[in-house]
């Protein structure tokens, strides 16, 4: 019989910390972590020697990254791994770090995410299953096509789709961590376009950045005497992948509607209970795709429902009120991390301009190629 | 007619005709063919059945693609989502389609190889109305 560790062993989010997403520099990413990591250590009134195990989430950096970096904290030899899951790599980061935690090997977790750009070479793609495809089908032309697909379907137009980087540009550009901070109008998102209905900023920017959460027990809370008014509840974590779906079935909005109802039902929640979604929204389309997918609303609604403010900061659930992927950025590793940053961020009340009105319950989903859903459902400690 | 550079997924015909796999345990028809197993239960390729499929289907999505990173082929071209009528469902360039083409038939052709001259790959093509 399975148990769900984080229902049996409460485990909390006490500590975040970020470097600001940005293009490609010359900083190391020993320095963007550590950054990141210092912050959380603040944040969470932890410091690193209490640490007793660390995750780094990343997909580019190469083998052998966490040890190089967080001994400059002091070599405490503690247990460091590095989590590779794509794009979702940052929230297996967290999902190791919970269930480290939730299982009783350690009461206080460093779950880390950081990269910087290299070329990639996703291993679907040298598995040596060969289609006709042949470098013609690309993540944002996979994307375009669900977006003609979905406004088909719906009856919907090209700009129905842009106001989702409408809305999350003017989200992100108020939030200091973001990539892209700059408020864009209808007319800039419409402009410049890269496949179907989608356009450059209608696509995330890929560049570097770090973010990490500090994780802990109760009996970590209670040792190290940490403020309990700002630790938010790990309610559920929940990693599926893809299965194999009828010829026609949308395999990304499937994977997020399987994976969503098990980490609603660990959590014991309703979708339509979240006021706060970090959403993988890497391409504008997927938000609509996911959000419906999770249940927040119906098949075909999202559209209109974003274009009426429900999904705004303010409304009855904010949707990528950091940025989300579009406009904070898709570093990679981080990003997974980030988005748990700003959902505690968010549940602790913290989020200053951006925060969305007693936000008691939030949940960060992310998707990466192969493909992969992990999801967190986060309580606030009020 | 030039050899095709991918004689596992291509019978040139004419017509040409894409090669499946159906699988005897869980009865699934798929493209492109496993040369591991089948996905869905796991029966292993050598228990596989090939099988052939008609390149002829509908559009259900399409897009044109206006940047892309290699210089093949020449932006810009249309991809679309395509219903084979046997079921499978691919992703092509369509030759001649554009974002409006959604709802249209489409059938394959052979068509010289930007990988290599010396072969032909398939695209497919909107169907004479």
């Amino acid at each position: 019989m399975t148990r769900n560790l984080l229902a049996d062993r409460p485990t909390y989010v006490v500590g975040i910390g970020l470097h600001r997403y940005q293009r490609r520099s010359d900083v190391s990413y020993v320095e963007l972590g550590l950054t990141a990591v210092g912050e959380a250590l603040t944040d969470a009134g932890v410091s690193w020697p209490e640490v007793e195990v660390a995750y780094t989430g990343t997909a580019q950096l190469g083998m052998g990254s966490s040890r190089v970096m967080l001994s400059r904290l002091g070599a405490t030899g503690i247990p460091m791994s590095q989590v590779e899951n794509a794009s979702a790599s940052g929230s297996s980061a967290v999902a190791l770090a919970c269930l480290d935690v939730a299982s009783g090997r350690s009461d206080v977790a460093l779950a880390l995410g950081v990269d910087k750009p290299a070329p990639l070479s996703p291993a679907p793609g040298r598995a040596g299953i060969d289609n006709l495809e042949a470098g013609t089908v690309v993540p944002f032309t996979h994307f375009a096509l669900l977006a003609s697909e979905y406004m088909n379907g719906h009856g919907l137009q090209d700009i129905d789709i842009a106001r989702v980087a409408w809305k999350n540009h003017r989200n992100g550009a108020a939030n200091p961590y973001a990539q892209r901070q700059k408020e864009r109008s209808l007319d800039e998102i419409l402009a410049d376009p890269i496949s179907g209905s989608l356009t450059r900023l209608q696509c995330c920017p890929v560049g570097e950045g770090a973010a990490a959460v500090i994780v802990v027990s109760e009996d970590g809370i209670e040792r190290l005497g940490l403020d309990r008014s700002r630790a938010v509840r790990v309610r559920s974590s929940v990693t599926r992948t893809e299965g194999v779906y009828d010829p026609g079935v949308g395999i990304d909005a499937a994977l997020t509607a399987e994976t969503g109802a098990l980490a609603f039902d660990q959590a014991g929640v309703a979708p339509t209970d979240l006021d706060v979604l970090e959403v993988h929204d890497a391409f504008s389309i997927e938000e609509l795709l996911y959000t419906e997918a999770l249940g927040l609303c119906g098949e075909g609604e999202a559209a209109s429902l974003i274009a009426s403010g429900h999904f705004d900061i303010g409304g009855t659930c904010a949707v990528s009120p950091s940025g989300g992927l579009l406009s904070m950025g898709h570093p990679i590793g981080p990003t997974g991390t980030g988005q748990v940053c700003e959902v505690t961020r968010q549940l602790r009340g913290e989020a200053g301009v951006r925060q969305q009105p007693d936000a008691r319950l939030g949940v960060a989903h992310m998707v990466g190629v192969g493909a992969v859903c992990v999801m967190h459902v986060l309580e606030s400690p009020n | 007619m030039s050899e095709v550079r991918q004689p596992h997924l291509l019978d040139a015909g004419p017509p040409p005709r894409l090669r499946g796999h159906s699988c005897p345990t869980c009865g699934r028809t798929f493209f492109p063919p496993d040369p591991f197993a089948c996905e869905k239960c796991g029966t292993p390729a050598g228990q596989l059945t090939g099988v052939t499929l008609t390149a002829a289907g509908r559009i259900t999505a399409a897009a044109t693609v206006h940047r892309h990173h290699h210089p093949s082929p020449e932006t810009p071209f249309t991809v679309a989502t395509i219903e084979l009528d046997e079921g499978p469902v691919l992703k092509s360039v369509v030759i001649g389609a554009s974002d409006a083409d959604v709802g249209a038939r489409v059938r394959g052709v052979l068509v010289p190889s930007a990988v290599d001259e010396a072969t032909v790959d398939l695209r497919f093509e909107l169907e004479q109305r």
